[in-house]
């Protein structure tokens, strides 16, 4: 089906990939695992004839299919014999912004049709693009081939990306990072049309950090670290005796061993206090929505609280009423006694030191021309007065203490890896020596281990300042088990709040027994 | 679609206010301008009394607003006004001007777009490569000669120097279609800046479009170059081109007063100078009105196709 034989990559004489080698069969899954830099993506494109500019490739990729080999060695490589199917991580990238979804899909079908007489290409084309369309789940075809990319949900949009590697014939498609980011209905979703295509008999690659998704769907996991494969074999085996410290370290990792209640400082003081708060969002002229209501919400110093719910049930727009970044709202914030400002340009110094926010993009946060200390040290010289210099001392302080070096912190962003760059963003909150501490999916995007390190700094930083309230805004639920309390958010609205072995192990509320009960992704049929 | 339908809608009213606005402006600002056309038919005669006579004559005596709602009902009616020193109707001198107007504007966009386009895309695909070089540097330098210069200089080489084509469309009254000649000049001036601004915008937008991971995507599943680039990539990097293009068209439409005057072509901008150099107000405000509708029009057209080029965006009234 699919066959990567000793295939090494280099850049500027470094190797990504190197003597990297395994098999795609017909109708399996066949997992690539690993954290991110290990190659796996490369390792992935490479089976679509993909190398990153300037890389000298040697080794083979072979795609084959009813005995037909075409193979690729080295140099810039073009397309394989065999037509391999693509599924990214964020399916609407793929598709062309400004023209209807049936444009590519006609594309691709039209060489497909190219021996039948003129007359009758077109509808022999539309009849293969409706068929691919049915065999992807996709209801509704003729309607849906007019519109627009982004006039579709998330599911359908997949389900197009789908429909094209079944229309192009593919026997192997390559899955990058497809449920990293999303939350468990989706991420179920996704398995589920997965396991589908593996049905059908086709070879699937995933690439995947996410081992939940990899232990329901995988027959076969290979697992990579700095661009070699340190272990592989079947999903069972690697699981129930990893023969790797590596693989042992990554399937720990998953566990969670940390826990913010090791702290212990935890008091009744609430710092926030959040009474009838109603945000809204304008929509161009017409009347705001409400997008969220929470009538009564206390954070208390030293606690974690853990906001959980599906993309778009109002997480984020909670913490940005908090920081001052969303001021369209009714009802109070209270910062220990006093009421917040809603606009973030009305609130005194002291009140921007008490509420800091560190974002889920960290890269976005920094300016990528300026060293990364320098911009951490910024926020003690701006919120809290102190001189540059001692500022800047404080900084390579807190910088060290969250296991970033100086020679390290030196650098400009462009130097540091998302991990490290996230730690920097949270030293740069620190420094504010803020009452509270906002945390906007931190996590998500980040790879097991790395997702862990960062859990376990962050506890212990909470646990020595004593009194720090932390808000983890998460649709990760492992990471919201280590709060002390979680909350859940549904379309706007906080269906259950409480202690987290409360909330996560008997939830009372429907919504969050459906959150909870799909944290584990369903098994394959 | 019901949501493009009542953009255009609200558009097209305020479209109508914003040339009934214009029209005020252009009113008010003509009547505060020392002098009027009694004062220039009085010629080298400025006698008091002779003026004021022309004055009563051309009834420029009665109150400024009552002429402009004499003239606004007719224009209702279809009917522009008269000149004030020709006695001509308005609608002739309109008329008359917009053809070689249209017709330069026209020629210059037939040649701008497939130009402009194409060399945005050729310099997008081989970016920082020789062809894109040369065609930023090139396009940069051209941009920045004002069209006047350009066209002292090439009517210098051109028509002077070389003597290949006419100065100017001196003697050719409104049909210039049948001395193509004299058009070549004109053309070359009114599209030199257009098609720099063009090519910038488009290759810009390219080279977005072609790192996209959509393009790669078309690519990847064996869709041919070129149609890759043109039907995928190019509509979502024609969005801010169209724009420009727009302004560019209106700016041709409404009198491009320099490069008309420059080589004496007889249309709309010939007439702009004219008439405000007589004080002929009616003509003034019947252009400010063409102008208006015009202007209205063609950013609403190009506010449409971006809208069709970029459907995420939606449409802001």
């Amino acid at each position: 089906m699919a066959e990567v034989l000793d295939l090494r990559v280099e850049i500027d004489g470094r190797a990504i990939v190197d003597g990297v080698g395994f098999r795609v069969l017909p109708g399996r899954v066949t997992a690539l695992v690993g954290a991110s830099g290990s190659g796996k993506t490369t390792t992935g494109l490479a089976l679509l004839g993909e190398y990153p500019g300037g890389a000298r490739v040697s080794g083979e990729v072979r795609v084959t299919a009813g005995g037909a080999v075409g193979r690729t060695t080295g140099g810039p490589v073009g397309r394989t014999g065999e037509p391999v199917g693509y599924v990214p991580q964020h399916p609407a990238s793929v598709l062309a912004p400004a023209r209807r979804v049936d444009a590519l899909l006609m594309d691709i079908a039209r060489p497909l049709v190219r021996h039948l007489p003129r007359g009758k290409r077109r509808a022999a084309a539309r009849e293969l693009v409706v068929r691919a369309l049915a065999d992807a789940q996709l209801e509704d075809a003729e309607a849906l081939l007019r519109r627009y990319p982004h006039q579709l949900s998330g599911g359908q949009q997949q389900r197009v990306v789908l429909a094209q590697a079944l229309l192009l014939g593919s026997r192997v498609v390559v899955a990058d990072e497809p449920t990293t980011g999303q939350d468990n209905p989706t991420k179920r979703r996704v398995v589920e049309q997965l396991a589908a295509l593996a049905r059908r008999g086709i070879g699937v690659v995933l690439l995947s950090h996410d081992l939940d998704v990899v232990r329901a769907l995988a027959d076969e996991v290979v697992v990579m670290r700095a661009g070699r494969v340190v272990e592989s074999g079947p999903v069972e085996r690697v699981w129930a005796a990893p023969r790797h410290p590596w693989t042992r370290e990554l399937l720990d990792a998953e566990g969670g061993s940390t826990s913010f209640d090791g702290g212990g400082a935890r008091s009744r003081r609430p710092v926030v206090r959040v009474r009838g708060l109603a945000a809204r969002y304008r929509d161009g002229s017409r009347s705001a929505s409400v997008v969220l209501r929470v009538p009564a919400l206390d954070v208390h110093a030293g606690e974690c609280l853990a906001v959980v719910g599906r993309s778009g049930s109002g997480k984020t727009t909670l913490a940005r009423c908090l920081a001052g970044l969303h001021r369209d709202f009714e009802g109070d914030v209270r910062l220990d006694d006093t009421v917040l400002p809603r606009s973030l340009r009305r609130r005194t110094r002291e009140q921007l030191a008490g509420v800091q926010y560190v974002f889920q993009d960290a890269h976005a946060s920094f300016d990528e021309h300026r060293p990364v200390v320098q911009q951490v040290a910024r926020t003690a010289v701006r919120l809290r007065a102190v001189d540059a210099q001692e500022a800047g001392r404080e900084a390579v302080k807190v910088l060290a203490r969250l296991g970033l070096p100086e020679d390290l912190v030196r650098r400009r962003p462009g130097g540091l890896s998302g991990g490290e760059l996230q730690r920097a963003a949270l030293a740069r909150a620190l420094l504010a020596r803020p009452r509270v501490l906002l945390c906007d999916e931190i996590t998500s995007g980040l790879d097991a281990v790395t997702r862990r390190d960062i859990l376990e700094t962050l506890t212990e930083v909470v646990g020595e300042l004593g009194d720090l309230a932390l808000v983890l805004i998460t649709h990760d639920l492992a990471t919201a088990a280590l709060a002390h309390r979680v909350a859940v958010l549904d379309a706007g609205e906080v269906v259950e709040e409480g202690p987290a072995l409360e909330v996560l192990h008997s939830p009372r509320h429907p919504f969050t027994r459906s959150l909870v009960g799909t944290a584990e992704p369903a098994a394959r049929p | 679609m019901s949501g493009l339908r009542s953009f255009v809608a609200r558009r097209l009213l305020l479209g109508v206010a914003q040339v009934v606005a214009v029209v005020l402006l252009v009113f008010a600002l003509t009547e505060a301008l020392p002098g009027d056309a009694a004062v220039v038919l009085a010629g080298d005669q400025p006698d008091p009394a002779r003026i004021e006579a022309i004055r009563t004559a051309m009834e420029l005596d009665r109150p400024a607003w009552e002429r402009l709602v004499d003239w606004a009902a007719g224009l209702l009616r279809g009917d522009f006004g008269t000149s004030l020193t020709s006695g001509r109707p308005v609608a002739q001198y309109l008329t008359g001007a917009f053809g070689p107007t249209l017709l330069l504007a026209a020629l210059t966009v037939a040649l701008l777009v497939p130009t402009g386009v194409g060399l945005g895309v050729l310099a997008a695909r081989y970016e920082g490569r020789l062809v894109d070089r040369l065609t930023s540097s090139v396009t940069l330098a051209v941009y920045a000669v004002p069209e006047f210069a350009l066209g002292v200089l090439l009517v210098t080489v051109f028509a002077l120097r070389l003597g290949w084509l006419p100065p100017t469309a001196v003697g050719h009254g409104t049909d210039l279609l049948a001395h193509p000649g004299v058009l070549v000049l004109p053309v070359l001036v009114l599209l030199a800046r257009p098609v720099c601004s063009l090519v910038r915008l488009v290759r810009a937008g390219m080279i977005d479009a072609l790192a996209s991971p959509y393009v790669a995507h078309a690519l990847r599943y064996g869709v041919s170059g070129a149609r890759v680039r043109y039907l995928h990539a190019l509509p979502h990097a024609l969005a801010p081109a169209v724009q420009q293009l727009a302004r560019t068209i209106d700016w041709l439409l409404c009198g491009v007063v320099v490069v008309e005057t420059l080589f004496v072509v007889p249309g709309l901008g010939t007439v702009l100078l004219g008439a405000v150099g007589e004080r002929d107000v009616p003509v003034v405000q019947g252009l400010a009105v063409v102008f208006g509708v015009v202007t209205v029009v063609l950013n609403l057209g190009a506010d449409v196709i971006a809208h069709r080029l970029a459907p995420r965006a939606g449409v802001a009234a």
